[in-house]
């Protein structure tokens, strides 16, 4: 089987599709135009609003095998997907192909649905659970596909992923389907996560439980591209949007890795009047962001930008006049939706300005220094942010791949020992984001530089920070632990890692046993 | 060695083992792993090499663990042993530590003491990489009594295990009448450079803490002297400080506990306040030769308040601060780095000094004042503490 760029056997075509290996970060020339959806019309006078999610399901004509989309907004608490996917049982509907931007623990349920052959494909982040199912094996007739933010916008813009019906959750709508997050019993934050899935799918069904007069503002998936609007009494649980990692840690060690890792970029020099930055949602990200924000308050300097996603503490800066704007794609608290509501210098954007390789520009690629995390990393700076060291799959990519693409430092914070399990491994169990993205791993035994960039290595040891091999790191964390067995891998493919252009970056496989 | 009754021992927080042992015919062993099969072979290894040294060869174990390493688990099951009936001595076998740990020199930095509490797994397997130059495994105020037991072989087994690289590594035992015999028994296994001394009102409680020490050095093969830190905090502790400073060659250094001095006098925990106390603690290390460590600075969010607080400690002459978390480590020892101006003073009294007796001179004088030899010794002590920072100091002195 041949080899990608960072090493991993990859498999000519799965499923009977072409597989293109990973060549390198920016090694991919797209060709070609982008994807268009069916041209439609609608006459003055002719409503779109449906009685029920059924009668929605038979006039867009949803049938076996096709490929219905969902956004991920409420995290946890969403409700829509299970709705669907239950009523689509109901109607006798299967093999259907599930393309949601993320699945979380909420949707254990599905499991049952896969197993009855409801669903039988999904292309999409699985956190927890429905990963750990799938990494077991043999349910799903073809591997699933893992994409990042801006791969899963990729996908659907260039035609790799056609999708038939887009199942939008909106807090709130108007009968013409203008909809948005922000607002609603249910408001959970943005909803722009599924501005593509309208654009081109199919068919479009709004999902409400907050229908309000015409037009319903601020438009973030528009009138022009839904086919029917659907009123439920509940469409979202907003509590299930904080899931519990969006406190500033307090655990010393957690801390001591934050505070190394705001230093560092201090001591790069990154920390400056105009710049801009990724806050992460983690507790080690949270708590790196808290010191950096109380240098920038020191130094009086103000921040351009922050991308989200968006948290009560970053809503302070903005408040506070730390960062001049946030570019949000995604609220991770109830009180950050609450504040960005009016906020003049506060911006809904969608994963296609955040993060998409087949664009003139992201977001992401502003951003002078991004804190992101990882299950694991290597010696060659590779990260996994997919699988655990067992080899189950239980999280997705998110923006990690599209932030350290795109920032001027990556900086990943890691412990070096997770639950006794050593997160130094010699080569990750799955790479998610290849080293050579990534500038500094720091853990709480000092800070790792890519010898990519000898420029920040000199930095950081000016600066008296402590600059050390993830050799010896790794080998001072497996004399205290000790050597985890492994995991035996099978022949057979569980899950495609795509990088964000859409080549394979690695493969995920079914754990047969232990060495 | 027979077990007498049913025992458990540790807890199911992270990184901590809940070891159960029950007497039985024959050995089984029960395991029900956090990390699944990656690490089960190896702990059920570190279990029979613990029950081979006692020589159990009845006993049905349970462990339910949550990513404990392979030291923790075995300071779980040797109190869960112990409390089953299994005695004293079968437990004070000297073992090897893993790392090599020599000896502390008498004088070194000592800016930081890092209190960690002594029974909790979770803070501990990361301990060794917290960096502050003392760190103080705790017995005493962090450990419920009724785990007392559990602390003393958790802490050996963390010293015997644990890499502390240029971290001194202290362990707070309990007062000596209230368990602290018990505590030096156990913990000198795992060769600490020092025991501090809690609550200490008369030399007299040094004095005894010293023989103690000297009479295990011996039993147990320690090729070093173990240091004692007093801790002041009652007013008897700080009217005998003079005494207590000088009650023993092992003292290396005073340290001054603020919160029970503060409950006991009935004072304010204001620097005014406690200036008198903390006076008279720096005044009766010096005299006697040693070293200084200011209290705990309580409040862990208030950077700004804890480095004000180190500053007019090193004002007062303390060479240290007490931590309670890692964080507050490195603002402690920048605040007690000596300063720009500070150091270049040093350097102008030390070179002018040297010139005076290449010259010949008696008197010398620099910027218009007088250098005698307070003030040259005083100086010499700035250009150590920098040189020993790795602060470029110049070829002064």
């Amino acid at each position: 089987m041949p080899r990608n760029a960072v090493g991993r056997e990859i498999p000519g075509e799965v499923g009977g599709r072409p597989v293109r290996p990973f060549q390198g970060a920016f090694a991919t020339v797209p060709e070609g135009r982008k994807a268009a959806p069916p041209l439609k019309t609608l006459r003055p006078g002719e409503g779109k609003v449906l009685p029920s999610l059924e009668e929605a399901i038979r006039r867009v004509g949803l049938s076996d095998g096709m490929t219905i989309s969902f956004h991920h907004a409420f995290r946890d608490g969403d409700l829509l997907v299970l709705r669907v996917v239950e009523t689509c049982a109901r109607l006798g509907i299967k093999d259907l192909r599930l393309f949601p931007t993320a699945l979380f623990p909420c949707h254990e349920p599905l499991i049952r649905y896969i197993e009855e052959g409801v669903v039988t494909r999904i292309e999409g982040s699985m956190n927890g659970p429905v990963g750990a199912f799938v990494s077991r094996g043999g349910k799903l007739r073809e591997p699933a596909v893992l994409r990042s933010h801006g791969g899963r916008w990729r996908a659907i813009e260039c035609g790799e992923v056609h999708i038939d019906v887009a199942f939008i959750a909106a807090p709130t709508a108007d009968p013409y389907g203008n909809a948005n997050g922000m607002w609603g019993p249910s408001a959970c934050g943005p909803i722009s996560f599924a501005v593509a899935d309208s654009w081109y799918a199919d068919h479009v069904v709004v999902v409400t439980d907050n229908l309000v007069p015409y037009p319903a503002l601020p438009i973030e998936i528009e009138q022009g591209y839904v086919d029917h609007v659907v009123t439920v009494d509940r469409v979202g649980d907003p509590g299930g949007i904080a899931t519990g990692t969006l406190r500033i840690t307090r655990s010393p060690t957690q801390l001591r890795i934050a505070k190394l890792a705001a230093d560092a970029v201090i001591a790069a020099g990154l920390v400056r009047e105009g710049m801009g930055f990724q806050a992460g949602a983690g507790g080690i990200s949270l708590a790196a962001t808290d010191f950096i924000a109380k240098e920038m308050a020191r130094r009086g300097v103000r921040a351009a930008f922050a991308i989200g996603g968006v948290t009560m503490y970053l809503a302070d800066m903005l408040k506070e006049g730390l960062v001049g704007a946030i570019l949000d794609g995604q609220a991770f608290d109830a009180r950050a939706v609450e504040f960005l509501r009016e906020h003049p210098r506060h911006q809904i954007i969608t994963p296609g300005f955040y993060a998409d390789y087949n664009s003139r520009g992201c977001a992401t690629y502003m951003l002078d220094f991004a804190f992101l995390g990882g299950t694991e990393v290597d010696l060659d700076f590779n990260v996994n942010v997919n699988t655990h060291s067992d080899g189950q799959l239980l999280h997705g990519i998110g923006g990690h791949q599209d932030v350290a693409a795109g920032a001027k430092v990556t900086v990943i914070t890691i412990p070096t020992i997770r639950g006794r399990i050593p997160t130094i491994r010699e080569s990750v169990t799955t790479v998610t984001t290849p080293g050579e993205v990534v500038d500094l791993i720091v853990t709480e035994r000092g800070i790792a530089v890519n010898p990519r960039r000898p420029d920040l290595a000199e930095d950081l040891r000016r600066a008296g920070l402590p600059v050390r091999s993830l050799e010896e790191m790794r080998a001072e964390a497996e004399r205290l632990v000790g050597v985890a067995k492994k995991p035996v891998f099978g022949d057979e493919i569980v899950a495609l890692i795509q990088w964000r252009d859409g080549t394979v970056i690695d493969v995920v496989r079914k754990v047969v046993g232990w060495e | 060695m027979e077990l007498r009754g049913e025992a458990i021992c540790g807890s199911e927080e992270r990184s901590d083992a809940l070891v159960r042992v029950r007497p039985a015919r024959s050995l089984t062993v029960r395991i029900s792993s956090k990390t699944g099969p990656m690490y089960e072979d190896r702990i059920r290894e570190v279990i029979a090499e613990a029950l081979r040294e006692l020589g159990v060869s009845g006993a049905e174990v349970e462990v339910r663990e949550q990513g404990a390493y392979d030291h923790v688990i075995r300071a779980r099951l040797l109190c869960a042993l112990q409390r089953a009936g299994g005695g004293r001595e079968p437990f004070l076998r000297p073992r090897p530590i893993a790392c090599a740990r020599g000896g502390s020199p008498r004088v070194r930095l000592r800016r930081s003491r890092l209190y960690v509490p002594g029974n909790n797994a979770r803070v501990l397997a990361f301990v060794d990489t917290f960096a502050p130059d003392c760190v103080v495994l705790d017995l005493e105020d962090s450990v419920p009594p009724g785990e007392k037991d559990a602390a003393r072989f958790l802490v050996r087994e963390v010293l015997t295990a644990m890499d502390f690289g240029d971290t001194e590594v202290w362990v707070r035992i309990n007062p000596l009448p209230r368990g602290g015999l018990e505590d030096l028994e156990v913990v000198l296994l795992g060769r600490p450079h020092g025991v501090c001394l809690p609550k200490v009102e008369s030399p007299a409680e040094v004095a005894e803490l010293a023989g103690l020490l000297y009479e295990l050095e011996g039993r147990y093969g320690i090729p070093w002297m173990v240091w004692i830190m007093p801790v002041i905090e009652s007013p008897k502790g700080v009217l005998a400080a003079p005494e207590i400073a000088a009650a023993s060659e092992r003292v290396t250094c005073l340290a001054f506990g603020a919160e029970d001095y503060a409950a006991e006098t009935g004072c304010e925990r204001s620097w005014e306040a406690l200036l008198w106390a903390r006076s008279r603690i720096v005044a009766a290390a010096a005299a006697a030769g040693i070293q200084a460590s200011d209290t705990v600075f309580p409040d862990i969010e208030d950077e700004e308040g804890l480095i004000e607080e180190t500053r007019r400690a090193k004002a007062l002459g303390f060479d240290g601060k007490g931590a309670i978390h890692p964080l507050q480590i490195e603002p402690i020892h920048r605040a007690l780095a000596p300063a720009p101006e500070e150091l270049e003073w040093a350097r102008g009294v030390v070179a002018a000094a040297g010139e005076a007796e290449r010259k010949g001179l008696g008197a010398v004088a620099y910027r218009g004042k007088m250098v005698d030899r307070p003030v040259l010794l005083r100086a010499k002590r700035i250009l150590e503490m920098a040189r020993a920072l790795g602060m470029e100091v110049g070829d002064a002195a």
